[in-house]
């Protein structure tokens, strides 16, 4: 790599083009002008030692050019963030609905209850499915905006769980409480899988629902603890953690 | 005398949009017409030049194509749209107004 491609490959990393084409284009564009001015050093009699000082004088700091180049092109970006949001949400609530009706499909066979019935029921438990993708989905934008401070990490799920309690306590004052331990599941259970050791992001998923069952075992389930929302949320988890890996594989140019 | 950096950035758009308005250009072609018009006073940082085209390009200010020139070259030129002549109309008569107010200010602050 010459000088001339490591100033140009510094613009393009930190310029966090929106997309392929702009890229090219920035990355061409910019290479034909450093070509230019290092042949105009060169035909000035210049070394190249010279004429390379000659171009990063002239062309200024990578760092400054990128920036500019951020600022301008900052509303696709954003948009692109927003849309790239959009999908992940969207196919990570698709993702648990489907775990959590087969695993109450499976539950509902052994038990000689009707499939139908149980999956009729289902839209009941709207606001668990949208806790668990709130949950896990907040962890994940905390990891990815913050992946240096643990604390920071975890501040969009806890400024996230904070108004969940308070809108789940308004809107659904008698069954809140299972919601925001879903909640709660998803984001340790998140948190967990970045341990490296093993099904130790059970404990995740396990842990917030373990407190609140022996804390308040009979609101949630009788004193019986509630395996099958526990195995829901785990498969739940594990999917979620397919959808997220897939979503960085897909959109790889954003998480190079 | 070399101009301040600052007071460079402030107007770059402005001669961006009048050196298009006379003929299209390339990057690099720009700034050394710069250079050359205001006799080596000109001295920015020549990397900046593009996010200011690409900005102007996306305000529909400018169009641009690439072009193979007589060496082999491929380089992007640069054209004003219409939308780009008007705004070079309009920030022209934006700087004359603007310059000829400080111009009073300073002479009558020197007299």
């Amino acid at each position: 790599m010459t000088h001339l491609d490591r100033i140009v490959s510094r613009v393009i990393l930190l310029a966090k083009l929106p997309g392929n084409k702009p890229r090219c284009e920035v990355e061409k564009e910019l290479r034909a002008h450093l070509d230019d001015l290092a042949e105009e050093a060169r035909s000035q009699g210049y070394d190249d030692e010279a004429a390379a000082r000659i171009v990063r004088m002239r062309f200024g700091q990578p760092e400054e050019v990128a920036a500019a180049f951020a600022s301008v092109y900052a509303p696709e970006r954003l948009a692109k963030r927003i849309l790239q949001s959009a999908i992940l949400v969207t196919a990570s609530t698709v993702a648990v609905v489907v775990a959590i009706g087969t695993v109450q499909s499976i539950a509902a066979l052994c038990t000689a209850n009707s499939i139908i019935s149980t999956l009729r029921d289902i839209h009941r438990e709207l606001f668990g499915f949208a806790a668990i993708v709130a949950g896990y989905c907040s962890l994940y934008a905390g990891e990815r905006l913050f992946p240096t401070s643990l604390a920071r990490t975890l501040l969009p799920s806890v400024t996230l769980g904070l108004w969940l309690a308070a809108v789940f306590g308004w809107l659904i004052p008698q069954h809140g409480a299972l919601p925001l331990v879903a909640f709660m599941c998803a984001a340790f259970g998140r948190l967990l899988q970045r341990v490296e050791i093993p099904l130790v992001w059970l404990a995740g998923t396990g842990g917030p629902l373990l407190i609140a069952w022996a804390l308040c075992g009979p609101l949630i389930s009788g004193w019986q603890f509630p395996w099958l929302v526990w195995l829901g949320l785990t498969i739940s988890c594990k999917a979620l953690r397919e959808i997220v890996r897939l979503f960085e594989r897909v959109f790889v140019e954003d998480f190079a | 005398m070399p101009i301040d950096r600052e007071l460079l950035k402030g107007s770059i758009a402005l001669l961006i949009l009048k050196l298009l308005s006379e003929r299209d250009m390339y990057g690099y072609e720009i700034i050394q017409e710069s250079v050359h018009r205001s006799q080596d006073a000109f001295e920015f940082k020549e990397g900046t030049l593009y996010p200011a085209l690409h900005q102007l390009h996306k305000r529909g200010y400018l169009r641009s194509e690439w072009r193979t020139g007589e060496n082999g070259k491929q380089r992007k030129y640069y054209s004003l749209t219409a939308a780009g002549r008007k705004a070079a109309r309009r920030s022209e008569q934006e700087w004359f107004s603007f310059t000829k107010v400080v111009n009073s200010i300073l002479s009558k602050a020197h007299s």
